[in-house]
């Protein structure tokens, strides 16, 4: 607890729960951990602010650093991303077999990602649906807009849909920018990471 | 007639929860969900259970501007008035 600095630990008293408290405390320190030695920097020369749609930055010596990084934790597992250039999103969840897909599918998934999705069932049909969330949430977050961006418009490409682990991609209203996506998710959790390539054309899948 | 935020705390209780157990009813309405510990897929799917049970759409304009329930209350009292 001691790594984190006043704004995170009044933060941190925010979290109404423990087990939420205790995920941030310890992903927020090895964020810090690896920015650190990413930046060769001191922990206390190291602090963050967040854009207006909350996706964080970092400053070192109240300068901003020249790194991109993302954060994400679910239940007892976290997801630390960081690269020296380019936009960056990750995100994991922890499988769920129980959760309702219902209410989510239409809000989160394009035309042919519903009909693929429609083709299984059960735990594959799970597994699917979570893995094309984190790729778009991953999307989303690199883009640090949250869910302002209509979710159904990021297109997975159909090979990744499919199986493949990664892929790139383009949206309609950015199409100068390739996001490369990437599946990280295993038996336990669903997890994956976009990040924005420069001077790269999408691949036709 | 329930208050919004009678109903509000009742669909929190009903539908989100945090490590598997449900969320308090008596939750502090100024705190986030996310700082509650919930995760962005609940948050996504309790806004489609509050669209359904208020019968309104949240807009992509909109979304951003409600950063916890007591915004939301406020939000749904002002759809109403």
């Amino acid at each position: 607890m001691g790594w984190l600095d006043g704004q995170e630990q009044a933060r941190r008293q925010r979290f109404a729960y423990d087990g939420p408290r205790r995920r941030f405390t310890l992903c927020r320190a090895a964020l810090r951990a690896i920015l650190c030695e990413e930046l060769h920097c001191q922990n206390e020369q190291l602090a963050f602010r967040a854009s207006r749609f909350g996706k964080p930055y970092a400053l070192v010596q109240d300068q901003p650093a020249s790194v991109s990084f993302n954060v994400s934790h679910s239940g007892n597992h976290g997801l630390v991303a960081c690269a020296p250039t380019g936009r960056l999103g990750v995100d994991i969840e922890e499988r769920d077999p129980r959760r309702d897909l219902s209410l989510l599918i239409d809000t989160v998934l394009g035309p042919e990602e519903k009909t693929a999705l429609a083709l299984t069932q059960g735990q594959a049909r799970t597994h699917l649906f979570f893995k094309l969330w984190t790729l778009k949430e991953a999307v989303l977050k690199a883009l640090g807009e949250g869910f302002v961006l209509d979710a159904t418009c990021i297109r997975i490409p159909a090979a990744t849909v499919g199986g493949r682990e990664s892929g790139m991609l383009q949206l309609p209203r950015l199409p100068e920018v390739t996001w490369q996506i990437e599946d990280l998710g295993n038996q336990e959790f669903a997890a994956a990471v976009a990040i924005e390539l420069s001077g790269v054309s999408a691949r036709k899948d | 007639m329930a208050s919004t935020e009678d109903r509000i705390r009742q669909l929190v209780a009903d539908n989100l929860e945090v490590d598997g157990k449900p969320l308090s009813s008596s939750l502090d309405l100024s705190v986030s969900l996310t700082e509650a510990g919930v995760s962005s897929m609940d948050v996504v799917a309790f806004t489609k259970v509050v669209a359904q049970e208020f019968k309104l759409e949240f807009s992509r304009e909109q979304c951003p501007t409600i950063n916890n329930l007591q915004e939301l209350i406020e939000f749904l009292d002002s759809q109403a008035a």
